[in-house]
């Protein structure tokens, strides 16, 4: 009686289990082969960048009957998540990804097609030896200025105002330190705590940023200790706001606020101002030269295809996506830089702030095509640094706890050790 | 409560008659002041301590205040100087945009599912382990308890490629079951049980024993009965801790119909921006079912918390 007791306990709990399983709808999409299968696109942000991809999949199924089904997964966890799709073999049809991962770069299809039918900016690709195109921009940022005009026109400076007018990091640093002192402003300029918008100051002062040597040992030139020692004594708490790069404050935030005169960030930024921002104009301006005049561009995510029973149906749809006249749309809707050439994108609003970027982007220094192309060398060979050696290396200089050499010889054995 | 009670009564009759005429011939001498003292130091003793009560009462409710009133501010307005407690105008547009943006009703229904299953089912699980531990006497018992207990001592994100590996051949990847199955056994859970059967003395089973219960039905009319308090603790924590579990839903959920509240709600997190209104409002919204279930349990809340503390 008492066994038999437990004998029906245990078979009630293994019942609710079955049952458990049998309940939930999901099939995974892996292991079953039908062609009527939709196509998952894993990607991330879509619905927060006004929808373009999910737009395009609808038109998509309108025009070929074939469905794309656009799966949202957490930013920061986007690469997790295909790492480990990837181990359960379950690799969705098509992903727009944040990098290259060793565990899935194999499992990718050749790209090269599109790459060439569309004239896609290459360095803009991961491209392996053998000359594969593994994943293609989906599209462009730039990092950029912006400036709260409202407070320009209150304290009567001038910025430059188009495209091909350009200043100094000292001629900028000046105005907006003449507009805080006229309006009374807190601070004078914000710039995210992250090596990307660093990277592109490091650059306008002629730094030739990080490079290996014959060697394997990173070195660099003298510029950047330049602009680390100039960025060091723009975060004086009066100019710049220590709290952003020392305790990670917002600077979007304070920036929306209305109490910070400029804001060192990029394009990604537009669509959030122009729907967030009401009580001050702001503008976009030319990134300051220090003398090189450039911004620090790249690809948002790189869209790859993965091999499989339906890598035919994904790089139709991804053709299809790419060729101009879808493309426009896509860069409309979601407010993209477009990395297809000579197209006429017509954006919702803003267009002014659009077309500065894809100027600036244009008149880049050729140095950024070149760390881009090497940075798809190191994901390739899945090569990565432990965490951010320029970010937290900066973080710590700016903090009195370590001298410039110091700064500098660390970024460089970290990356020494991670990269060769 | 037990122990309080009975020294309340343990106190002789007569010493409280004493007391009490005592303080019938005082008051009837000096009635007003003897009368007041004890209502001032009552006064004394409560007021610093409920007014510590309140403030601990605002420190905690203020931000939960302001997150729930920006939620009702335009974005424009979340970052604007001065900052402003009460929207400075009105807005839905963060809820309206939200509520288009998310299938609540299936994130809802999804993560009400896995918590109120696995809740059931690691009550269950926990209770049926601990009596098992607490009440049968063998040696691989007490090795297997060693080993329950071991995994306590491994965070979760360490044996996550181990357990990914398991549901995955069990075939249980992106289904809601694999989210379920892996926190069904909870070695705190069935540590709390066992300790607690083991307070349960072995007579109640003898006896029922000899009136012949079963075990199957002693478990079940005589132990988990008994372990009411224990089993709504574990409840409470079980669905607090299902209700808000991130990591393991998001890696073994491929399937955006499968996906639990929270994975949805993280995805408002882009990569550079955040859309606050939109993030502000969805979070409100999810908070919705947590708060109607705790006002509908709050009774038994209160109790399991209290009579838990007091048992040991």
């Amino acid at each position: 009686m008492d066994r038999r007791g437990f004998l029906f306990a245990g078979g009630g709990l293994a019942a609710a289990a079955a049952g458990l399983t049998a309940c939930s709808s999901g099939s995974g999409s892996g292991s079953g082969g039908g062609s009527d299968r939709p196509l998952q696109f894993l990607q991330s942000g879509d619905a927060n960048q006004g929808g373009g991809y999910a737009a395009m999949a609808a038109k998509y199924q309108q025009q070929t009957g074939v469905k794309v089904e656009v799966v949202e997964v957490p930013n920061d966890d986007l690469d997790t998540k295909l790492r480990n799709a990837a181990q359960a073999n379950d690799l969705p049809a098509l992903a727009r990804a944040g990098s290259i991962d060793p565990t899935w770069k194999d499992a990718t299809v050749d790209l090269a097609p599109i790459s060439d039918a569309y004239q896609i900016d290459k360095t803009l690709s991961a491209v392996d030896e053998d000359g594969k195109v593994l994943s293609l921009p989906s599209d462009l940022t730039a990092v950029g200025l912006f400036l709260n005009k409202s407070l320009f026109a209150k304290a009567k400076v001038d910025y430059p105002a188009t495209a091909d007018q350009t200043w100094t990091w000292d001629e900028c640093v000046a105005a907006i330190k003449k507009v805080q002192q006229r309006t009374s402003t807190r601070y004078g300029m914000v710039m995210d705590r992250s090596s990307h918008r660093l990277k592109a100051m490091l650059f306008e002062f002629g730094s030739d940023y990080f490079n290996a040597g014959a060697n394997g040992t990173f070195t660099t030139n003298n510029r950047t200790g330049a602009a680390l020692d100039y960025f060091k004594s723009l975060n004086d708490d009066r100019f710049m706001p220590r709290s952003v790069w020392l305790s990670d404050a917002d600077g979007n935030a304070l920036f929306k606020s209305g109490d910070v005169v400029a804001y060192y960030s990029g394009c990604w930024q537009i669509a959030d101002f122009a729907e967030n921002i009401k009580d001050f104009d702001w503008v976009s301006t030319t990134v300051p030269k220090q003398p090189v005049r450039t911004t620090n561009y790249g690809n948002a995510a790189s869209m790859v295809v993965f091999d499989g029973d339906q890598s035919d149906a994904a790089l139709k749809f991804l053709d299809w996506m790419y060729k101009p006249e879808n493309y426009t749309t896509l860069a409309e809707t979601s407010g993209f830089l477009p990395v297809v050439p000579n197209l006429d994108v017509r954006y919702r609003s803003n267009q002014d702030a659009f077309a500065l970027y894809n100027a600036e982007i244009a008149a880049s220094a050729p140095i950024v095509a070149e760390q881009n192309k090497l940075s798809f060398g190191y994901q390739i060979k899945g090569l990565a640094p432990d965490g951010d050696p320029v970010r937290d290396e900066t973080v710590k200089f700016l903090n009195d706890e370590q001298g410039l050499d110091k700064t500098i010889s660390n970024i460089c054995t970290q990356f020494t050790q991670s990269l060769s | 409560m037990t122990a309080i009670e009975t020294g309340a009564a343990a106190v002789p009759a007569a010493d409280v008659a004493t007391a009490t005429v005592r303080d019938a011939t005082s008051s009837a001498r000096t009635p007003r002041p003897r009368r007041r003292r004890p209502e001032a130091s009552r006064l004394s003793r409560v007021i610093p301590t409920s007014a510590l009560l309140w403030l601990l009462v605002v420190v905690y409710a203020f931000p939960v205040l302001w997150f729930v009133l920006s939620s009702f501010k335009p974005g424009s307005e979340l970052f604007s100087l001065p900052l402003h407690l009460l929207p400075q105008e009105w807005s839905f547009a963060g809820y309206q945009k939200a509520w288009s943006r998310f299938d609540f009703w299936r994130y809802f229904l999804n993560t009400g599912l896995v918590a109120v299953i696995t809740t059931a089912l690691a009550i269950l699980v926990s209770a049926a382990t601990g009596y098992a531990l607490a009440k049968f006497r063998a040696r691989w018992l007490s090795a297997f308890f060693l080993c329950i207990l071991a995994t306590t001592m491994l965070p979760t994100e360490v044996i996550l490629p181990s357990t990914f590996v398991v549901i995955r051949d069990l075939g249980l990847y992106n289904q809601l079951a694999g989210v379920i199955v892996p926190s069904v056994i909870t070695a705190t859970g069935i540590f709390m049980f066992r300790q607690y059967f083991r307070t349960v003395p072995d007579e109640l089973l003898d006896a029922a024993r000899i009136d012949g219960a079963g075990e199957f039905s002693i478990f079940f009319r005589i132990m988990l009965p008994v372990a009411k308090p224990i089993v709504f603790t574990l409840a409470i924590f079980s669905f607090q801790w299902r209700w808000n579990d991130y990591i393991w839903p998001l890696i073994v959920l491929n399937d955006q119909k499968n996906y639990t509240l929270q994975v949805a709600l993280r995805s408002i997190v882009g990569a550079d921006n955040i859309d606050w209104s939109v993030l502000l409002s969805a979070s409100v919204i999810s908070l919705i079912p947590m708060v109607v279930l705790f006002l509908i349990f709050q009774r038994f809340i209160m109790n399991a918390d209290i009579n838990s503390g007091l048992k040991d």
